[in-house]
């Protein structure tokens, strides 16, 4: 009986070959029949997409049709997997499906809307072009094609935007860390919000500046403030006669009773990694993990708590902010934050003996 | 058959120090003419290395040896064959052996050999990624440790080596390069006393400035002592108002408020003005002159000169601050929470 015969045994007699073709003809009959029946299934709907799929997968097992209806089962198999969402699975299908026979249309097409959703869109976007080429009047593909381009479109746009964050968060870094200067963690961010220095196109830093005064735990802010820029003349414009501070009604915060300090030595200096991070903030990039650079924890910064009375530094204000900023006891919480106060109050005492300290949020 | 001077040449080599002394002795004295250095050019393969080795010697034979070096060097291709020959790093390691009695020449030396490209390449160390701006750096302390206070001032020299190497950019690189702080130091002795030294340091600056556009960052943040040595010389002779110095920093303007000695060398004051320029052509170094009232200073120090070379470079410094704009105040908006 021919199905029993061992593969490398006699050469076949007529009756055997015969047997043969007829376990041939049935296999290609069964194939073209599951073929067929997979076909019916999905014109039935949802419910017997898995059935569909069933019958595909014993065609192609049945490893008796041609490349090119093979080719047609794979693409088949793929349309199916797509409407199930089943992505990765469509894609190799419809892959496998090309690979068959390179003029199926509608493999590209498949290939390709599978890439689309798997949001591999370099990949996308050669299956619509290689199908294109094959049919250039291609309406379904046409159209596909332009999706895909859309999407690349916006990614290659998100993307260019992180890198370009990232590539100023990190020159924003390397010209801190040329300076000097310790950042360590914000402060008063309700106060201060995402705000971050900026680098001009000369090389110089701008701050944004927290002025806090201390009396009345009211603030003020100076969005620009260069570094190289005296305090005295923003302090100038800032305190003008015609400007006083509307809960001031002893008018003691007038320009030339008023003294900024800030606090020494309190604070830890954060990472290169961490102060990277956080300058990373509110940016397209700001879920970037910092992978790649060296964790350098900072070996200068005391890791100092709080005990004890503060520790006010006088701004001298005929120094400019990069002078002040550079002080290698001042870690600057975030961006620069100065406490204002007036010589004539009666907190002045009580600021300058250290009996008061900053609200810690 | 060896000429006389062939043989005189051999001698420097000899192992008898009185016949090497001799021999230094009468090459030293031919390179003091023009003939002497003439004849021995012919000869710089061989007497360049020789003077060379001596150098290392007793001062008997050094001090000789140095200064006909320092003649011979001044003719550029004898300097071009000296450093090659690695005589930069021949005179490094002997200037700075303990007891080095020929200090000043061997810094004279240098002078000649960095007007060449190669040699203030060769001092820069630019090809050894590990010792790169070593020399430099020893230069420059000891330029600034040393005063003209002692008697003999060996280091007196350096700031011209200093100005030519600033001609090349790798030279103002280093120099600017905040983590070296060297430019910091060399600054400081803008008012010393030797006017030499002023001359090195000025000439040094204003070369440095040339990198304004790409390094303005290494500049201003030396500005406590860049303003007062680029400005102090063109502040003219006056005392300046407290309405004027109240705008300034600190020290400028304190500075300002006294009877203070007039910069007497024409070529610093212009060298300051332009290098001025150079940094008021960026537009952050525009807005740090204005916030420390500089302008003013040139308007107060332009009424009173003189000499017609320094008084054109006011008037282009002058003509480039009105055409970038008048008064410069920083925009800043206060947001009153």
């Amino acid at each position: 009986m021919a199905l029993w015969m061992e593969k490398d045994s006699e050469p076949l007699t007529e009756s055997e070959k015969a047997d043969l073709d007829a376990i041939a003809a049935l296999k290609e009959s069964a194939a073209i029949e599951l073929k067929e029946k997979g076909n019916q299934y999905v014109k039935m709907g949802k419910k017997h997409y898995s059935d569909a799929i069933d019958c595909y997968t014993r065609a192609i097992n049945q490893k008796v049709l041609s490349d090119s209806e093979n080719s047609v089962l794979f693409a088949n198999r793929a349309h199916v997997n797509l409407m199930l969402g089943n992505y990765r699975r469509a894609l190799t299908d419809a892959e496998e499906a090309i690979k068959l026979c390179p003029s199926n249309i509608k493999a590209f097409y498949r290939a390709a809307k599978a890439s689309l959703s798997l949001n591999l869109l370099a990949k996308a976007q050669s299956h619509c072009r290689n199908g294109l080429q094959l049919d250039p009047n291609n309406e379904e593909l046409k159209k596909l094609g332009q999706q895909i381009d859309l999407k690349k479109a916006e990614q290659d746009k998100h993307e260019a935007e992180v890198s370009k964050a990232v590539a100023e968060a990190k020159e924003l870094v390397l010209a801190i860390e040329n300076r000097g200067l310790k950042i360590g963690k914000a402060m008063f961010r309700e106060l201060t919000g995402l705000k971050k220095p900026v680098l001009d196109k000369n090389n110089i830093l701008h701050w944004p500046v927290l002025l806090l005064y201390a009396e009345v735990m009211s603030s003020d802010f100076i969005e620009d403030f260069c570094e190289t820029d005296m305090f005295s003349v923003h302090l100038d414009m800032m305190f003008a006669d015609d400007q006083p501070l509307p809960w001031d009604d002893k008018s003691n915060y007038k320009r030339e009773f008023i003294e900024l300090y800030y606090e020494a030595g309190s604070g830890v200096c954060l990472s290169r990694a961490k102060l990277l991070h956080s300058l990373l903030e509110g940016t397209a990039a700001s879920q970037q993990e910092s992978a790649g650079d060296e964790e350098k924890d900072a070996v200068h910064g005391s890791n100092h708590v709080n005990t004890g009375a503060p520790k006010w530094v006088k701004v001298n204000e005929r120094s400019t902010l990069h002078d002040v900023l550079k002080d290698p006891n001042f870690i600057i919480p975030g961006i620069p934050v100065f406490y204002v106060v007036s010589k004539r109050s009666s907190f002045y005492g009580k600021f300058k003996a250290g009996k008061w300290t900053p609200p810690s949020i | 058959m060896a000429t006389e001077l062939e043989e005189l040449i051999g001698f420097l080599s000899s192992p008898s120090p009185q016949i090497t002394k001799v021999a230094v002795d009468i090459v030293r004295g031919l390179t003091g003419s023009d003939d002497g250095l003439q004849s021995l050019t012919k000869y710089a393969k061989t007497v360049l290395p020789s003077l060379s080795r001596l150098l290392a010697g007793p001062k008997e034979v050094s001090e000789p040896s140095a200064e006909a070096l320092v003649n011979l060097s001044q003719n550029s291709n004898l300097a071009a064959e000296m450093v090659q020959l690695g005589m930069i790093k021949t005179a490094m390691e002997v200037l700075y052996k303990p007891e080095c009695t020929i200090a000043c020449l061997l810094v004279m030396l240098l002078v000649n050999l960095t007007q060449l490209d190669a040699g203030s390449a060769s001092l820069l160390q630019t090809d050894d990624d590990k010792m790169h701006g070593l020399y430099v750096m020893k230069l420059v302390r000891s330029f600034c440790r040393t005063t003209h206070e002692s008697h003999d001032d060996p280091f007196e020299h350096v700031g011209s080596i200093l100005v030519n190497i600033s001609k090349q950019q790798a030279g103002r690189k280093l120099l600017l390069d905040p983590k070296r702080g060297l430019l910091k130091q060399i600054i400081r002795q803008f008012d010393s006393n030797s006017s030499l030294r002023r001359k090195g340091v000025f000439g040094t600056l204003h070369n440095c400035c040339f990198e304004a556009e790409s390094q303005l960052q290494n500049l201003l943040l030396i500005s406590e002592f860049l303003w007062p040595a680029l400005l102090l010389p063109v502040a003219g002779p006056k005392l300046y108002s407290e309405q004027d110095t109240s705008k300034m920093p600190l020290e400028l303007g304190t500075a300002l408020s006294i009877e203070r000695e007039p910069v007497t060398d024409a070529e610093i004051r212009v060298q300051a003005l332009e290098a001025i320029y150079l940094i008021v052509l960026q537009e952050a170094g525009r807005r740090a002159f204005w916030s420390v009232n500089g302008p003013r200073i040139i308007q107060v120090g332009y009424e009173d000169e003189q000499d017609p070379k320094v008084m054109e470079a006011y008037e282009q410094l002058g003509s480039l601050l009105i055409q970038s704009g008048g008064t410069e105040e920083p925009s800043s908006e206060s947001t009153n929470q």
